[in-house]
């Protein structure tokens, strides 16, 4: 027999009325810090000290102390040289090209590259990319995030910002999978299921693969802009708050829901669950990243052999130059980014443009496509329909962030 | 038995529970909605492996988002399944009403009140044994995050059966109406 | 006195008196149901959600939705 609700109520109450006893509570400093946390005029700069502190130690850790304390100093201090000293063929070859060094010309004259961001083969670039640069970026973004998970933060946050996010039609959980994207965009995807409404999910689904940079990419941009990335972070949230504005006046399906979440006692995190959640995510990503990243590298070096990224780049060139404002050698770039966008804003850094312009390429590189990972789980999410959406809202997107950076470029005079 | 379920609100203790059990790597978080997706594992039970499985939260049968949907219907595909249900012992009000909604299911069930050290220093006494007796099912306190009363679960399991919902009106006192209403 | 749930003050406390049929099941489901005591403890500005404690435990509830919670309020 299945009862109704209201007497299925009745024998919970009936239940618990024999067998729990509720004595007298004293609240304690985890009641107060709740407090604290969660009430606006506290809460709020609270909310701005801990982000804040986030990015910073982002920064110290990852930038200062192991890429450039460290892992520079390896890569181009020992490693390139090494290789190009012991690796065979040399400079001019195609095999060695793709594996250690493309090289450049000065003055007529081919010479090698000193850095790891120049050589652009497989085991430099592609190896310090991944493990120089991305890997401390990774491992210190999950760690924050894991010690904001195991407190019990991120509903306190969710209830913060809850008004704002009401305001485009999603709530406040919509937290939880942004800040799940900006470590990686898939998980973050994933984490949308727990939004009520179609609409919802298909909003979050969109405003993730179109604004939120992951952990890999931001560890890279932070590496090569950055005195910029805050310009870069303003863009992509007024975008993320006024696409999500619009979309949730255009897209079907009413009003979004109102709030409606748990909010859990704050605990002591353990170094134990941290460290482990650490280690699986930080496993996760080397699983597939690396790769990735490696295949993106011999990807991108065969259509530069093959002359095939010269056809692509002088196709696009009048799309990139007039519409958008930057050279036409960031196609490169670009078609890598649909594998991997850390690789992508590194390759960046070889070509030859003005400071504002890599503003623009990096910006571009976040909004013009998801990755393919991340592609591949949207499909899955959402239905034809939806996906289309989806597509059509990053084209739109594209272009008139493209051309608005454009304009204000031109009038600013940055080329 | 071919397989067991974790079931229970979000935010529990399920998937470090579920950890704990098969040695497996699910993510563990607190804030409801970590665990969007089911897990599986495996446990050994009497000398034979058994599949366990993580199931995402759901605050009862009747799903509200996807994650609740995918919870409902890993139930409701595992016809045979015992299914270990997880409550917070500092709210088992609401976990027992998703206990009963499963138990009227049919499935055989047992309870797990995680989180006892909570409940304790919150100074809220649960009577175990009582509760277990009313519900005619095993009921095992246990810390999921120290490992505390997993061993009694594992032992207990196989203690779960079917019940009857009557039998449960039947065994517990107090009036029909209730206190509210 | 009786006021709606987005009505209460800020630490105001009371006792859940009618939950509309709408979100009845489902906000049972997270513990507040009729008859239970229910304490305000903060209001987000600008139309921003409520969080009150239900037996301990709290829970986050927009402004839209508490205003279908009816709570005789405690004097
Ligand atoms: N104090 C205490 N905390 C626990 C216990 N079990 C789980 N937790 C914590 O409760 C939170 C939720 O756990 P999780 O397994 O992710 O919950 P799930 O949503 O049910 O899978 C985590 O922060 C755990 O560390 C317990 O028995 N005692
Ligand atoms: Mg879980």
């Amino acid at each position: 027999m299945e009862l109704t609700v209201d007497r299925r109520w009745d024998l919970v109450d009936r239940i618990a009325k024999e067998t729990v006893e509720v004595g007298v509570y004293r609240p304690s400093l985890k009641d107060a810090l709740a407090d604290v946390t969660v009430r606006p005029a506290t809460g709020i700069p609270v909310a701005i000290a801990v982000i804040y502190g986030f990015w910073m130690f982002f920064c110290e850790f990852a930038g200062t102390l192991f890429t450039d304390g460290f892992f520079v100093k390896i890569f181009d201090g020992h490693w390139l040289p090494w290789l190009q000293e012991v690796f065979p063929f040399g400079l001019g070859n195609w095999f060695y090209e793709l594996m250690v060094d493309a090289g450049h010309m000065e003055n007529g004259v081919l010479v090698a590259s000193d850095n790891c961001f120049e050589a652009f083969g497989v085991l430099t670039s592609g190896l310090f990319i991944a493990i120089g640069v991305v890997l401390p970026a990774i491992i210190a973004f999950y760690l924050i995030l894991g010690l904001l998970e195991d407190m019990g933060y991120l509903p306190r946050l969710a209830v913060l910002v809850d008004t704002v996010l009401h305001k485009i039609g999603l709530h406040g959980y919509a937290i939880v999978p942004t800040f799940l994207s900006l470590g990686c965009n898939v998980p973050g995807v994933s984490a949308t299921r727990s939004l009520e409404t179609r609409k919802q999910r298909f909003m979050m689904i969109t405003l993730l693969g179109v604004f939120i940079p992951c952990g890999a990419q931001i560890g890279m941009m932070q590496d090569l802009i950055p005195a910029q990335i805050g310009w870069v972070f303003l863009t992509l949230l007024v975008g993320y708050l006024g696409v999500g504005w619009i979309l949730n006046k255009v897209w079907p399906g009413g009003e979004s829901p109102e709030i409606l979440m748990d909010v859990p006692p704050y605990q002591m995190p353990t170094w134990g669950n941290i460290g482990r959640k650490l280690w699986i995510r930080v496993s996760g990503f080397f699983k597939v990243a690396v790769p990735f990243v490696l295949l993106g590298c011999v990807i991108v070096g065969i259509l530069y052999l093959t002359g095939a990224m010269d056809h692509i780049a002088n196709a696009l060139e009048p799309l990139l130059t007039n519409v958008f404002g930057v050279p036409s050698d960031t196609v490169a770039p670009l078609v890598a980014g649909f594998l991997r966008k850390d690789l992508a804003v590194g390759m960046l850094e070889p070509i030859e443009m003005t400071t504002f312009q890599l503003f623009t390429s990096v910006v571009l590189l976040c909004i013009y496509f998801p990755c393919l990972a991340t592609f591949a789980l949207m499909i899955k999410e959402l239905n034809w329909k939806e996906i289309l959406g989806c597509l059509a809202t990053l084209v739109v997107v594209v272009f008139i962030f493209g051309g608005i950076l454009h304009g204000i470029g031109t009038i600013g005079g940055w080329y | 038995m071919n397989k067991i379920l974790l079931m229970g609100q979000p935010n529990v203790g399920k998937s470090v529970l579920f950890n704990r059990l098969a040695g497996a790597r699910a993510i563990e978080s607190n804030y409801p909605g970590t665990t969007v997706d089911y897990t599986k594992g495996h446990l050994m039970l009497d000398g034979k492996s058994v599949e366990i499985i993580d199931v995402p939260g759901t605050f009862s049968l009747d799903p509200k988002d996807r994650a609740e949907e995918v919870a409902v219907k890993m139930l409701e595909g595992e016809k045979d399944a015992v299914v270990v249900c997880v409550i917070d012992a500092s709210k088992v009000e609401r976990g027992l009403y998703l206990t009963l909604e499963v138990i009227e299911k049919g499935y055989p069930v047992i309870v797990a009140l995680n989180m006892w050290d909570v409940a304790k220093g919150g100074n809220i006494k649960i009577n175990a044994p009582r509760l277990e007796q009313i519900l005619g099912v095993p009921v095992v306190p246990t810390v999921a995050t120290r490992g505390e009363g997993l061993r009694e679960l594992v032992v207990r399991i196989r203690e779960a059966e079917p019940v009857e919902i009557e039998e449960i009106l039947n065994s517990v006192g107090g009036n029909r109406s209730g206190t509210y209403s | 006195m009786d006021k709606k749930l987005s009505e209460m003050r800020y630490e105001e406390e009371g006792r859940i008196k009618k939950i509309e049929e709408s979100l009845r099941a489902q906000i049972a489901g997270m513990g507040i149901r009729e008859g239970k005591d229910i304490k305000m403890m903060t209001k987000q500005p600008i139309k921003g959600p409520v969080v009150v404690s239900v037996d301990r435990s709290n829970t986050s509830i927009g402004l839209g939705l508490a205003d279908k919670i009816i709570v005789e309020v405690k004097r």
